[in-house]
């Protein structure tokens, strides 16, 4: 290690002073040019050798050191007439109108000016922003005549980007410094100026920096032609002007040619510091292309900011194809060997560890448990080949690093794009498998919004113990099962798990004792005593619960009766568990889905996390077993009903369309009576939605009563599995009313919607309603509609995808700092209170219950039932 | 019945191609536009008039190559596939000089190559039996309807455009603003010049109906303009526009604000704006020029066209201000009665303008040249062929098309039969994909059997890129006086 370590306290901002630059340059530049004939850096240009090294080699003329460690020193450029800098001409001109050009005070009175001050004094007690004040000062201080010295005051405008007007008169840069050389120091802060570090007219520049080599290095083309930086290019035009405006005005050039010079070099060192700024034409190379320039370089999502400093690239990550893998466990990922012998993981060599580090030598890069370099206690790194394999073995003793591939049990970073909260980023152990895939259990598809459709995901390997303890502790997926933002699981069993899961405990379910055991083997439970009789569905399932577990409640597939038959539950909806026994209810979506299940975080907050994952692993593969005893499979033969069915949902649609009729009658007959703030279409409008949609939902329930929960459909959108009522009402009894911004279909041909209908039609099906149903099939008029309400929904993801990620950025970028401190405050990075107890209520809503403290109602009940069973 | 359509589809089928609206609209280029262009672009004058350029007909030859021996021959559209070649025709143009009002004989000279669009007139495809085209080393299957530039297969994708010369009445904000604008983009061979009048309460004091149109900076009274399109009296021109009440009112309330009185004093308005600080006689000049230009330009451009002109704004503003106080709907934007579609012909014809323009330009830099050198000037000498060519050529090969328009002809997708056929139904709206724009992605009931309502890009360009119909026709469009010289003689209407 070489260098000095140093703590950074404070950071000041401020502006550099003529005789600053000149002190920090270690050179004057004059010459325009760069290499002479020989190709050597000519002396006082802009590659004088002093200002830094880029070529590896060679040593620093300023300050000795090598290529690569020299950070480079700034040169100057003195300037023949005084230029405003462009960053500031906005700065300039709210100064300048704010005060006096004769007495170069600000335009406020004695009182105010106290008053003022008086108030920055106590913001700047409390570290509070002055900014509100100097606003304010600003509008204040624009008077037509001085307070101090009863000057009148002329108008000061600015031209864009840097022309200051004064009057019809246009003031010049020198005259701009003068004016601004004479403001009153004591006035200064009352224009936010802090007299510490920055003056006035330091804004119009009278020395230019320049940066050193290192900032704009030349690149070599492959044909030897040397090509220079943008910036390069900048500063050579801004030296070529400037010379030949010293030249002129030494020989007593015409007034006229040296303003046009001067406007000239105010151009270049404008275009200099923005290439961007609006009302110049930018500077261009000689192809054509706009030079990138320093503001350029800083400037939006390729920007300085954006692409090198909040987001970099990193070594040791991997990225493939993710594809689903139901046996290994939520906390494991499966990771390619091929992946897992690129990236590595450095192991500090002890006498403990040498013999399985030999190990990984001798099977080298290729073979997989290996070593790909081996670094050694003089941070020399060494590569491990079959020839140097020897000589490494030979020296390799405690202190030298292994840098080994990756192994099973290795904790690495998994990530899944956009990462919009921080169960995208979670820590997996890595599990090495065949093939080139990444392999990730199905439970936590929904934190990472990951499917298998070709979806790709990033992983890191942590370089440190210290990450490595960090993120176990932290960040593994185990400790993530509980969402923070509603306090309930987000990883949890999805579709076939559901669907498993009930079809294995719902009522009458009975599996033989050999395979009741192949089940509980594949889920590595441990083994009960046999019963040597079958076992019902819910004996099996009461297995994975912890012995004393106590919980009510209602499952997915509650109807919501109007009177609840509680343990009766027709629909074995009431599920209840005693000491850890499924006594009744069948499992499904709320016992253990993602984003509901009960069962499962009770698990979390009540077992601890181990247990979660334990239950979490055990489950899904229990309800997966359970699926295959029966075999599932759906198809539009799941929405088939019988003609009965059909007549009565054809006859009920008929009424409604009626009834439509009835309504549009009665609207033209005035007849029709206005809801309360709505116009008398309004209401129309409203009424005939309402008589469509409840058309459509009876019309569901019709088909629903001919569907049974032997139908795998309807299992799936009961339980919670995948699909819902509507979809299956839509498929088998009636689409419905198609809709545009929330109405019906209006827009189209003057006063209807198609040339099929009558003008000014208001029924049901010339507005959009579907009458089909998706099995029978849509009339072309009814398809078009269809299209017309699905192309709403496409453009509103496409439009709202763009606009959340940009809302999200800003909200990242407002909220970043701020952390909950011990105390229970919520505070910013300076310390500022944001909220004096984090959540207005101090519940952290991971470990609450659904965002509430705690559920009062549910923890009676389970006491109930606890002290029942005893 | 369902049956019986099917044989429908398949009649319309016999006659129509699945991308005919590409290979009319060439066609139609060929035949008669460019030969439109060549006849009214300016002619070429040097010496103050003592020589000038006259042209005649254009002849294209069905496309050929030179080789490199020299050797002529003709060249199929695989060959330029393989050969990276261009598949082009060879234009040649009757031209003649005059010198000092003689006239000499004309000439037929090679002006340039315009690229060929497959299966049109001018290919070597057209009409070929399945037989014929396998002979060829074409897939009897393809369509057609592209072009080949350097070996690579170019389509020119349709342009969606609100419809030109016509007045699309809209609101601004809600109905209770009470503010309205009227659009016209009027069209006259290939200059565009857009319209704007407005209805806004003014900010202190002035009028209220205002006018925008090209060369003149800002806006302008429309009243003002009225009176220098020759209504001079105030009873003129408030019973032009309305004979309603209500209107004229507002129509006086404009009248009184604006303080000029006659035909002289307006057209002198305008000519303060368009030529600030001139002699008086040149701003009177600018100003009527400027009115005859570029007001309206395809109404017409002669003086003599000025009452025709103020009847069409009269008309205009009637409009604005009926909606302005509700008793006429605005336009609905995305009607598509109120869209055209550019198809490739069109395109084209707005390429082939511009490179003629250079071409007329290059020759007369080449004829001074000679002129300067004491040569004697000759026309075939004068034509560089490769300035047309490579103009055209460039803009097809890298789809930025003049007016700085980029992505006009892109890549032929090949990647399906059916890529190949959507890619050449394609249309695109030119709104800017990074806007909502929510109205014009909608599947509009107007689009009904013109636009597929199912194929659109899921994304950024959702509903802004589309897909013509598979029994969909786009008509040429015709010449205008052929259609009023009918209605005439139909004595329907009278003229104005």
């Amino acid at each position: 290690m070489q260098g000095i370590l140093k703590k950074i306290s404070q950071i000041n901002f401020g502006l550099l002073s003529p005789e600053n630059i000149r002190k920090m340059s270690v050179t004057k530049i004059v010459t325009p040019d760069t290499y002479d004939e020989d190709g050597y850096p000519i002396e006082a240009g802009l590659m004088d050798p002093r200002l830094g090294v880029i070529d590896p080699g060679l040593r620093c003329r300023s300050c000795g050191s090598k290529g690569g460690d020299c950070q480079g020193h700034f040169g100057h450029i003195n300037l023949a007439r005084p230029v405003i800098h462009v960053g500031f001409a906005d700065t300039i001109h709210k100064i300048l109108r704010s005060t006096c050009s004769n007495c170069g005070r600000v335009l406020l009175t004695e009182s105010e000016i106290a008053e003022y001050k008086e108030k920055i004094g106590t913001k700047h007690q409390n570290e509070e922003s002055i900014n509100d004040i100097v606003k304010e000062i600003y509008t204040v201080a624009r008077r037509d005549k001085c307070p101090h010295c009863d000057e009148d005051k002329e108008e000061i405008k600015i031209d864009k980007p840097v022309s200051i007007v004064e009057g019809n008169y246009k003031l010049t840069s020198s005259e701009v410094r003068e004016r601004l050389e004479k403001v009153n120091e004591d006035d200064y802060i009352l224009m936010g100026i802090n007299p510490d570090v920055a003056k006035p007219e330091w804004m119009v520049l009278t020395v230019l920096p320049v940066p050193p080599v290192t900032v704009r290095p030349s690149i070599t083309l492959e044909t030897g032609e040397r090509s220079e930086d943008d910036l390069t290019h900048k500063l050579v035009d801004i030296l070529r002007i400037n010379q030949r405006l010293k030249e002129n005005m030494e020989a007593g050039a015409p007034q006229l040619i040296v303003e046009d010079l001067w406007e000239l070099l105010q151009y270049h060192v404008t275009t200099y510091f923005d290439n961007e700024a609006s009302g110049v034409p930018p500077a261009r190379h000689r192809s054509g292309r706009p030079l990138k320039t320093l503001a350029q370089r800083l400037k939006g999502k390729e920007g300085r900011f954006r692409s090198n400093l909040s987001g970099k690239r990193v070594n040791f990550s991997a990225r493939t194809v993710i594809s689903p893998d139901p046996n290994i466990s939520i906390n494991e990922v499966g990771v390619p060997e091929m992946i897992a012998k690129e990236v590595t993981v450095p192991v500090y060599v002890t006498d403990w560890n040498m013999e399985d580090m030999k190990e990984h030598i001798e099977n080298g890069p290729e073979i997989h448990p290996g070593a790909n370099y081996v670094i050694r206690p003089d941070e020399r790194k060494i590569r491990v080949y079959d020839e140097t394999k020897e000589s490494i073995l030979e020296k390799l003793e405690p202190g030298y690093v292994v840098e080994r591939h990756l192994m099973d049990g290795d904790i690495v970073l998994f990530n899944r794009q956009p990462s919009l909260h921080r169960m995208s980023m979670m820590a997996h152990e890595v599990k090495v498998l065949p093939y080139k895939t990444f392999r990730l259990n199905l439970c936590v598809c929904p934190p990472y919004n990951a499917d298998f459709d070709g979806d790709e995901m990033n992983m890191h390997v942590f370089q440190t113990e210290e990450s490595r303890a960090e993120a176990k502790s932290l960040m593994r997926v185990q400790e993530h099962i509980l969402s923070p933002r509603f306090g309930g699981p987000i990883i949890g069993g999805i579709h076939d798990h559901i669907s498993g899961a009930y079809l294995l405990t719902r009522e009458g379910s009975e599996f033989e004792e050999d395979y009741v055991y192949q089940m509980i083997k594949k889920s590595n439970l441990p083994f009960p005593e046999p019963k040597n009789k079958p076992w019902t569905g819910k004996e099996v399932f009461s297995l994975l619960l912890p012995d004393d577990l106590n919980m009510v409640y209602r499952a997915e597939i509650c109807r919501k009766c109007d009177e609840c038959l509680r343990q009766e539950c027709k629909n074995d909806a009431y599920v209840v568990i005693e000491d850890g026994q499924l006594i009744s209810g069948a499992i499904d979506e709320k016992a253990f889905g993602a984003f509901s299940g009960k069962i499962l975080d009770s698990i979390v907050k009540d077992y601890g996390t181990d247990k979660a994952r334990e239950f979490l692993d055990s489950a899904t593969k229990l309800a997966i077993s359970g699926i295959m005893k029966r075999g599932f499979t759906t198809s539009t033969a799941d929405e088939e009903i019988p003609q009965e069915a059909k007549e009565r949902i054809e006859e009920l649609l008929n009424m409604a369309e009626k009834r439509v009729e009835q309504l549009i009658e009665a609207y033209h007959n005035d007849e029709l009576e206005a809801l309360p703030g709505r116009s008398l279409r309004e209401t129309l409008e409203m009424k005939i939605m309402q008589v469509l949609g409840e058309s459509r939902d009876k019309s569901g329930e019709i088909a629903e009563s001919y569907f049974g929960m032997d139908n795998h459909a309807v299992i799936m959108a009961l339980t919670g599995a995948r699909g819902s009522m509507l979809n299956l009402t839509q498929i088998a009894a009636c689409v419905g009313q198609q809709s545009v911004r929330g109405g019906r279909i209006e827009r189209g041909y003057s006063k209807r919607t198609l040339p099929h209908f009558k003008e000014g039609e208001l029924g049901a099906k010339a507005s959009g309603f579907v009458h089909s149903s998706y099995k029978e099939g849509l009339d072309p008029l009814e398809f078009f509609f269809h299209a017309m309400g699905g192309r709403e929904g496409l453009v509103d993801t496409a439009i709202r995808t763009a606009q959340s990620g940009y809302m999200q950025r800003r909200l990242v970028n407002a909220l970043q700092d701020l952390s909950v401190q011990t105390d229970g405050t919520v505070r910013d990075n300076r310390g500022i209170i944001i909220q004096s107890k984090y959540g207005e209520d101090g519940v952290d809503p991971a470990k609450s219950d659904y965002g509430k403290v705690a559920d009062i109602d549910r923890m009676i009940e389970e006491m109930r039932i606890k002290s029942k069973a005893k | 019945m369902v049956q019986n359509a099917w044989e429908l589809v398949d009649a319309f089928f016999d006659e129509y191609n699945l991308v005919d609206h590409h290979i009319k609209s060439y066609n139609d280029f060929v035949d008669h536009r460019i030969q439109d262009i060549i006849d009214i672009a300016e002619p070429i004058v040097l010496e103050q008039g003592e020589y000038s350029i006259k042209t005649g007909n254009l002849s294209i030859k069905n496309p050929f190559i030179k080789e490199a021996d020299g050797s002529k021959s003709d060249i199929y559209p695989t060959q330029a596939r393989l050969r990276n070649l261009t598949y082009s025709a060879h234009m040649y143009l009757e031209m003649s000089l005059i010198k000092g009002g003689e006239e000499q004989e004309m000439e037929n000279v090679y002006i340039g190559e315009m690229p060929v669009m497959l299966k049109s007139k001018i290919c070597h495809l057209n009409g070929l039996n399945e037989a014929e085209l396998e002979a060829d080393g074409e897939d009897p299957q393809d369509p057609g309807g592209y072009f080949i530039v350097n070996g690579s297969e170019r389509a020119i994708v349709t342009m969606e455009e609100i419809a030109p010369n016509k007045i699309i009445l809209e609101r601004i904000g809600e109905k209770e603003d009470r503010r309205a604008r009227a659009i016209v983009t009027s069209i006259k061979s290939g200059f565009r010049a857009r319209i704007n009048l407005e209805y806004r309460k003014p900010r202190k004091k002035g009028v209220f109906l205002r006018i925008s149109f090209p060369y003149v900076p800002g806006e302008i009274p429309l009243v003002v303009l009225l009176r220098a399109l020759g209504l001079e009296t105030d009873k003129d021109l408030v019973n032009s526009i309305s004979e309603e009440n209500d209107i004229q009112f507002l129509l006086i309330d404009d009248i009184q604000t604006s303080e000029i009185t006659n035909n002289y004093d307006a057209i002198k308005y305008i000519g303060n704006r368009v030529a600030k600080g001139m002699t008086e006689e040149y701003r009177i000049k600018r100003a009527e020029d400027v009115i005859d230009r570029y007001l309206l330009p395809h109404i017409g451009v002669e003086p003599d066209k000025r009452t025709e002109k103020a009847t069409y704004l009269a008309e205009m503003a009637e409009m604005l201000l009926q909606v302005i106080f509700d008793k006429r709907e605005p336009h609905d934007k995305d009607h598509y009665a109120n869209k055209r579609l550019r198809v490739s012909g069109d395109l084209m014809e707005d390429l082939f303008r511009v490179a003629f323009t250079s071409l007329t330009r290059d020759m007369t830099y080449q004829l001074e040249r000679s002129l300067t050198r004491g040569k004697e000037p000759s026309v075939k000498q004068a034509v560089r062929s490769d300035v047309l060519t490579e103009n055209i050529k460039h803009a097809i090969a890298t789809g930025n098309w003049v007016g700085g328009r980029a992505g006009v002809s892109q890549l032929l997708d090949r990647t399906s039969y059916m890529g190949t056929l959507s890619h050449l139904k394609r249309v695109v709206s030119p709104l800017s994909r990074s806007q909502p724009h929510f109205e014009a992605r909608d599947l509009h009931p107007t689009q009904f059997g013109k636009i597929c309502p199912n194929e659109t890009p899921e994304g950024p360009n959702c509903g802004l890129v589309k897909n013509l119909a598979i029994l969909a026709k786009i008509s040429e469009g015709s010449d205008s006086k052929e259609l009023e010289d009918v209605i005439k003689k139909m004595k329907i209407v009278n003229p104005i």
